[in-house]
């Protein structure tokens, strides 16, 4: 097939269109957030942006985000100088509002830059996959939701984490993989999640003879070495030539926060609450000692703070022992077979790892799998079907992060349109695979994505008809939560057989 | 999507005279090569063969939602303009009284701030909304304490009724009108589901209706389904859904003249039908004895015979050479009809108001109006406009065919607009749905229509643009209107339809005629420069609606080219029925 219609530019420019359109939508606190990022980089000295607190939203990006913000700023200058002044906090005229979200927009290009390449980068005969799941990406509802309408710069970063992983394909761009992935985490550390995979492939391919591994290419070690280093030090050097790196690792790191962010990510202390919250009424008959702290607040998970009324409390050891252990796992079948793809299903599961067992992850971190599980979605049947309920789940886990009436239509029919269109094309384009199919997978997928219609429904209108606005608030989030966090527990599941056994 | 390589473009002879259920116009061979003629062709590419309407249909009709959901998010008319607000408080108060006072006082409650000067219909429309919106928040709607409420959420509220409307109303006879319509020009289901998007992603409409705020598409939705209810031989329910259009919005009047001569046609043509012509107007009484009906009882009760026999007496009713006893049930009936015509048509206003883009503005411009007498204007007026529509109503009269229907109205309603009395700049929507209803004709999709249709509907846009300023829809307005003109490939955007494919094409309306490409080229250009001048250049001092005039004027010069576009699609298409009428002739005999 050689016609791909419609093509990346034309997607991009009708959906620049909606995307203008939604300037004025809601916009969460992170709109503020880089606002004063804006202020604070633009009107102080380097060596204070990372002391400043004027504003509770304090700088807790890494050196280059702080960077790309002071270079909106030079641009900012002209749009409303109003909006650099440290002070002005929660400034939004409409002049501050068009150049943010503009700057959301631009710097998107990224993406579609990186998409572009990737589409190049495939053969002839598998084009059209490639240039579909590009298009499943940059059409992707949770950058609409997160970027375009709640606010953040995920487009561009994404744009940099596909173009590292499309520049990983060649052997003669491996180093620029490398490099772009330092950049990129210094960007934003959140990828450190997805750091073991391209530590562990590019020791096995750039760095080891791919023949043998007991032969090292001391040339390249040197080459990746002083690049990913100089990076780094590019980034931090000034800061720590100032002595400020403790201050650095605090604000970047704040570990003070409790297990879950709010009910919402789901992933598996999710469930873990969940069946907390169902085991109270058992626990006497079964013995088990109650917290009665943890009973008293009603609201539990709606607040930072997560403590369990019958199972035993988390630590964040247990959760970093666990997400280390389930990052090993497909580690070591990349070790084994470098492969590019296999590198990217590496990565994916990278992302499940740290999304269902990282402390305090945020809901829409849910990107750090979609995005990358995209690019591989359409290898063949079982991955495609490993990736359905990850599409549903994902997606509509991110509705409680918009919560004003307005904004309902846009998510819900946006979400909607993507799954109907992308789910009805993949499952037409997808090549059968050389494997049987797993009978019990497709079975769950299906029943999967047919409760999801009830439940949404449910958790929108029906649960305020029933109860009204006040009673049991947390009750649609718990369900939502827990149910979307089957999804992806089932999806990591079925991905881990696939990828184990291909 | 089907495996793509199992498809084949399809070829088909090419007919001289039509494109007879092909493709051709949307697909561009290039060496082998087919690709879309325009980006709206390359989204539906995919939909090409083997796709089921089930999908494509909801996919487009979600996709155009969010576009109108999206510019609804947008400033509305009259948004913190006290005391008097806009369009959308006007709405609103009409929910207001309707859902608090008896249905006698509706068209007489403090005429002042707002009064209710639509039909029934509408006013009953309000009510249903009214008491829906109630149920949330009363306070929305409270009587007098919510004049110029403006929260976020009872924004929220009415937006979402007019997209509820519009996809109860409009929509879905939209969706059955293209059906019928392209099965019976022979187009292709391909063709009409891209017919479809562009006509739903018609700029004008979702700008007014989602931006400025009004219940349009319900009136208009109500005359496509006249019309489809036509295509389907259903001339009784075609009556009953056009008085409903009549009864939501007069302005429906301007289609009136042509859906009135081509009933009486069917009745007369070929042969005379008297049983036909008799149900036909028994039908149509009927349906506005029913329209009118809760009305009219409502005036019956005897506190409302009292207030009426109080109120002022309407024009109308002073006129009238009989005195009627003021207590009796027959005062109160005939004062609440002429009230609600006295409200409806309101005679006594200028020729026109503000600066819209018609000829008596554009002559006012140039040479003063104010000298004549307000009747002398009015009779020149009605004249004008009869000379205008005379040739379209009677050419539809003597041809009573459903495919002549559409260019017809649009002759009709553009005469309507350049030459009646009291026309707003918003009542452009009404000759444009008809002509962008063309699109989804055989052909319609080819270069000449398209871009007509296209530059009707900019340059309509375009007009509007003071009205849409004013709102602080200025943004949606380029972004709405631009994305339009890319989807078809049309200018500002692309220059798709002025350039030449192949030389062997001689299908007519596969190429554009070189003065059309002048004359489109002229209008883009000045619209182009116009907005510059209005952004950038002040106007002279003594002279602050220049710009505004200037917009009006080429408008109106525009829209006349657009009235004698339609009038000869009308006269060609009448003319190739004629043709084939004598050549079947012929073959009979």
């Amino acid at each position: 097939m050689t016609d791909l219609y419609p093509s990346l530019a034309q997607c991009a420019i009708v959906a620049t269109a909606f995307k203008i359109l939604l300037f004025p939508a809601y916009k969460s606190t992170d709109f503020e957030v880089h606002r004063n990022w804006l202020a604070i980089t633009h009107s102080l000295p380097v060596k204070e942006w990372y002391y400043e607190k004027t504003s509770e939203w304090t700088l807790d990006y890494p050196p280059f985000f702080a960077a790309f913000e002071w270079v909106l700023s030079q641009a900012a200058r002209y749009a409303d100088p109003a909006m650099l002044v440290v002070n002005n906090l929660t400034y939004d005229s409409w002049q501050t509002i068009y150049f943010q979200r503009a700057t959301v927009i631009v710097t998107e290009l990224v993406l579609l830059f990186a998409l572009s390449r990737f589409v190049k980068s495939v053969s002839p005969s598998n084009k059209h996959l490639a240039h579909i799941a590009s298009l499943s990406i940059f059409l992707s509802p949770g950058l609409l939701i997160i970027d375009h309408i709640h606010f953040q710069y995920n487009g561009f970063l994404y744009g940099i984490l596909i173009l590292s992983i499309v520049l990983a394909r060649k052997q003669s761009t491996l180093l620029y993989s490398g490099i772009s992935f330092a950049v990129l985490l210094c960007l934003k550390h959140i990828y450190l999640y997805l750091a073991l995979a391209y530590f562990v492939y590019l020791l096995r391919v750039y760095c080891l003879d791919p023949k043998s591994i007991f032969r090292p290419r001391f040339f390249n070690i040197i080459k990746l070495g002083v690049c990913v280093v100089g990076v780094f030090a590019v980034a931090f050097g000034p800061f720590a030539s100032w002595g400020q790196l403790l201050q650095l690792k605090d604000r970047l790191f704040p570990f003070s926060r409790g297990l879950c962010h709010a009910y919402w990510a789901p992933n598996v202390w999710a469930m873990y609450s969940f069946a907390d919250r169902a085991l109270i009424p058992f626990a006497p008959r079964l013995g088990l000692p109650i917290n009665q702290d943890a009973l008293a607040s009603v609201t539990r998970g709606l607040v930072g703070d997560t403590s369990f009324a019958v199972l035993p409390e988390v630590t964040k050891e247990h959760t970093f022992a666990l997400t280390f252990l389930f990052q090993l796992l497909p580690l070591t079948k990349l070790w084994r077979n470098p492969e590019w793809e296999t590198f990217v299903g590496a990565i994916t599961l990278c992302g499940y790892a740290s999304f269902l067992f990282g402390w305090h992850v945020h809901e829409k971190a849910v990107l750090l799998i979609i995005i990358p599980f995209s690019l591989i979605a359409l290898k063949d049947r079982r991955y495609f079907s490993a990736f359905r309920p990850l599409a549903v789940a994902g997606h509509v886990s991110l509705f409680p992060l918009l919560f004003t009436a307005a904004e309902f239509p846009t998510k819900t029919v946006y979400t909607i349109l993507w799954l109907v269109l992308f789910l009805y094309v993949f499952d037409q384009v997808a090549p059968v695979s050389e494997r049987r199919r797993i009978f019990v997978a497709d079975r769950f997928s299906l029943l999967y994505i047919t409760i999801a219609i009830p439940l949404i429904v449910y958790c929108s209108v029906g649960h305020q008809l029933i109860f009204g606005l006040e009673r049991y608030e947390f009750l649609p989030l718990m369900f939502m939560s827990s149910y979307t966090a089957l999804g992806v527990v089932g999806s990591w599941i079925g991905f881990m057989v696939v990828y184990f056994t291909a | 999507m089907a495996p793509p390589s199992s498809h084949c473009p399809r070829k088909k002879r090419k007919l001289p005279s039509s494109f007879a259920g092909s493709n051709d116009s949307l697909i561009v061979d290039s060496g082998g090569k087919s690709s879309p003629a325009f980006p709206l062709v390359s989204f539906l590419w995919s939909a090409r063969a083997g796709v089921s309407q089930w999908l494509v249909l909801p996919l487009i009709l979600m996709a155009v939602g969010l576009f109108r959901w999206a510019v609804s998010l947008w400033g509305y008319s009259g948004f913190g303009v006290p005391p008097m607000h806009g369009d959308f408080e006007a709405q609103r108060h009409w929910m207001e009284i309707t859902i608090h006072l008896p249905i006698s006082k509706w068209y007489l409650y403090d005429l002042q701030y707002w009064g209710l000067d639509y039909p029934p219909l509408t006013a009953y429309h309000s009510w249903l909304l009214g008491k829906l919106g109630s149920l949330f928040n009363p306070a929305w709607f409270a009587l007098d304490a919510s004049r110029g409420f403006e929260d976020p959420l009872l924004k929220v509220f009415m937006r979402a009724t007019v997209i509820v409307s519009e996809y109860l109303i409009y929509i879905p006879a939209v969706v059955n009108f293209l059906r019928r319509f392209t099965r019976m020009q022979s187009v292709p289901v391909w063709s009409a589901s891209i017919a479809l998007a562009a006509i739903l992603l018609q700029p004008a409409t979702i700008l007014i209706d989602h931006g400025h705020f009004q219940y349009n598409t319900v009136m208009l939705g109500l005359v496509v389904a006249s019309l489809d209810a036509i295509l389907a031989g259903r001339m009784l329910w075609a009556c009953i859904f056009f008085v409903g259009a009549l009864g939501f919005k007069q302005m429906a009047l301007y289609y009136a003249p042509v859906m009135f001569a081509f009933l009486l046609g069917v009745c007369i043509f070929p042969k005379i039908r008297f049983l036909r012509l008799i149900s036909i107007s028994l039908v149509t009484l009927v349906a506005f004895a029913v329209l009118f009906a809760p009305m009219l009882i409502g005036a019956l009760s005897i506190e409302a015979r009292e207030a009426l026999a109080l109120a002022p007496q309407p024009p109308l009713l002073q006129a009238l050479p009989v005195e009627l006893d003021k207590h009796s049930m027959l005062y109160a009936v005939v004062f609440q009809l002429t009230q609600i015509i006295h409200r409806v048509f309101p005679f006594a206003r200028g020729l026109f108001e503000d600066k819209v883009a018609n000829a008596w503005c554009a002559i006012h411009t140039f040479y003063k109006l104010h000298r004549f007498e307000a009747t002398l204007l009015q009779r020149m007026s009605l004249g004008a406009t009869l000379a205008s529509i005379v040739v379209p109503c009677a050419m539809i009269f003597r041809h009573p065919r459903a495919s002549l229907l559409l260019p017809a109205l649009s002759t009709v309603a553009w005469g309507f607009f350049l030459f009646s009395f009291q026309v707003h700049e918003k009542s452009v929507l009404l000759p444009l749905l008809p002509m962008t209803l063309l699109l989804a004709g055989d052909g319609g999709l080819s270069k000449e229509t398209r871009a007509w249709v296209g530059w009707a509907n900019m340059l309509g846009s375009w007009t509007m643009y003071p009205l849409l300023k004013r709102d602080e829809l200025r943004l949606p307005y380029f972004v709405i209107t631009l994305l339009w003109a890319y989807l078809l490939g049309l200018p500002p955007t692309s220059l798709e339809t002025f350039r030449s494919r192949s030389q062997e094409d001689s299908i007519p309306g596969a190429e554009l005629h070189v003065l059309t490409k002048l004359l489109h080229s002229c209008f883009y250009l000045a619209m182009i420069a116009w907005h510059v001048l209005e952004a950038f250049v002040a106007p002279p001092p003594g002279k602050p609606d220049l710009w505004v005039v200037l917009n009006a004027v080429i408008g109106a010069g525009g829209f006349g080219i657009a009235y004698l576009w339609c009038l000869w699609k009308l006269v060609q298409q009448s003319c190739r029925i004629d043709q084939k009428a004598e050549e079947t002739e012929k073959k009979n005999q």
